[in-house]
């Protein structure tokens, strides 16, 4: 097989695979309609949400790079990936990226693990087949390629690296925030000071205002992400890699993240409102 | 705390404070003993060291040398919290209200340091607003009142913690003379039906000179 990206128009791209007429892989495809396509000929088939994207229906001319293809089918990708994907006969792809005779990789379906044996023990055994077949061969389990994938990891990165930037964002906004509270309510501090309220419940009241200004920020986030989530979705350049699923631990795990730096950010506003002198906060302006 | 022999209620000795690494000296060395149930005031001229003299005997700040003891025990830094909330009640010139809150949220505040529960402290709070005159203020928020009635408000939330001494800085200052006159007859009047000593910084003599003990300061030290 052969993959790459390609520009279809110019708001759309996708990924374009190249497949055998024949490969298995056709079993993981729901057709919507029409079917596969046949090796040798300028046929394609396309996920339904690049169908939806480019308006195009079985036996409609797909142009790319120049070069027509007629639709021969369009099927329901379990992924946003293979939803907003473009196959084609491995030949016309390999014609297509100008790599006659080459392809980018070879899917290999393993026989089912013989018994008594485990399964790592099995994938290892099929790796160095494979692998002896063709010398400089690199063969991975599709799992591990997916993890180790270096486009993968780099979406990875740059997802963190994102996050990390909005999550100092996020604590240095409540921080200052609870500062300029801490600061504009100096005096109120000291009156509760000078009626006994210890260090350590200044400390917990404005750590709790902290900490609720996280969770309205994560409500707020989450709200605003999924609203941003449903609107690149229906953007034909990004909607074949998002996906609008958002799981009860994601919800969970934005909560507990925006919660902690809610926790973080308050800390030490709370620390200095809590240590003011009663007499000097009483004397603030 | 050190445990002392004999038992004032408050007693000060060699009281120094200072300001600004030492440049500023605003009590230079005060002796002074306060029984239970004393009624003392404290006048002096602006700046002459007698709200220092409060704050430190009602343990809002720490001397720079000397001691503050209470019922015999030395108060140090640590014991200032505990010994704000269970025995001072502050009554200041500016009121010092929290606007967000009602009159009677307002009284209960002290008692949620002593962790009193929820009935109990709306009881209590209530009870003392209405001895104090302003059952129909419950409501209402400190800029919804008088300078009399915040004044009076915050004469409750100086009771709330039921304290053994009341200290008020100033608290005719912002009034006039009609309040101040109601004011003055209500803090005797609590001291007297309550037993509890009241101590006042005042600059207006009429009201230093109706207390039975009048200290008087000048330039950090008390003036005999």
């Amino acid at each position: 097989m052969i993959f790459n990206i390609m520009d279809l128009t110019p708001e759309v791209n996708a990924i374009v695979f190249g497949w055998l007429d024949d490969t298995y892989e056709f079993n993981s495809l729901t057709f919507t309609s029409g079917s596969r396509f046949h090796n040798g000929k300028p046929e394609a088939i396309i996920g339904d949400t690049l169908a939806r994207n480019l308006n195009k229906k079985v036996g409609d001319p797909l142009v790319m790079q120049g070069s027509t293809f007629t639709i021969a089918g369009i099927y329901h990708g379990g992924t946003a990936l293979e939803a907003g994907a473009v196959i084609l006969p491995l030949d016309q792809m390999q014609q297509l990226s100008s790599m006659q005779g080459k392809v980018s990789g070879v899917h290999v379906r393993l026989r089912p693990v013989p018994s008594g044996e485990s399964q790592e023990h099995y994938f290892k055994r099929a790796q160095a087949a494979i692998e002896a077949v063709v010398p400089g061969l690199n063969a991975q389990l599709a799992t591990d390629r997916a993890t180790n994938n270096q486009f993968v990891d780099l979406a990875h990165a740059v997802a963190w690296g994102t996050s990390a930037i909005a999550l100092i964002v996020g604590i240095l906004g409540i921080a200052n925030t609870m500062a300029m509270s801490v600061f504009e309510r100096t005096r109120e501090i000291g009156i509760l000071r000078a009626i006994g309220w210890k260090s350590w419940r200044v400390m917990v009241l404005i750590e709790t205002e902290a900490t609720a200004l996280g969770f309205a920020g994560g409500i707020l986030g989450i709200g605003a992400g999924w609203a941003g989530l449903r609107v690149l979705s229906y953007l034909p350049k990004t909607n074949i890699f998002v996906s609008t699923s958002l799981t009860p631990v994601h919800l969970l795990q934005s909560m507990a993240i925006s919660v902690i730096c809610g926790i973080l950010a308050g800390a030490y506003p709370a620390w200095r409102g809590a240590h003011l002198s009663p007499v000097e906060a009483l004397r603030h302006d | 705390m050190t445990e002392a022999k004999t038992h004032p209620q408050l007693e000060v000795r060699s009281l120094r404070k200072s300001y600004d690494d030492g440049r500023i000296e605003a009590l230079r060395g005060v002796d002074l003993t306060i029984s239970a149930g004393d009624y003392v005031a404290i006048s002096g001229a602006s700046g002459s060291g007698k709200s220092t003299l409060l704050h430190l005997l009602g343990g809002l700040d720490v001397p720079s040398s000397g001691q503050v003891l209470f019922r015999g025990l030395s108060l140090t830094a640590s014991d200032l919290d505990d010994y704000r909330a269970r025995q001072i009640g502050f009554i200041f010139q500016a009121f010092y209200l929290l606007p967000t809150l009602s009159a009677i949220e307002n009284v209960q505040v002290p008692m949620l340091a002593l962790g009193e529960n929820g009935h109990n402290r709306a009881q209590r709070a209530e009870e003392l607003l209405v001895e104090l005159g302003l059952s129909h203020r419950l409501k209402q928020y400190p800029n919804e009142l008088s300078a009399g009635e915040r004044q009076r408000v915050a004469i409750a939330r100086s009771l709330a913690n039921d304290p053994s001494i009341l200290m008020a800085d100033e608290p005719t200052g912002n009034l006039d003379s009609v309040n101040s006159a109601r004011i003055m007859e209500i803090l005797t009047g609590i001291q007297k039906k309550r037993g509890m000593t009241l101590i006042i910084v005042t600059h207006e003599n009429d009201i230093a000179n109706a207390a039975p003990r009048h200290i008087r300061i000048r330039d950090g030290r008390i003036e005999h």
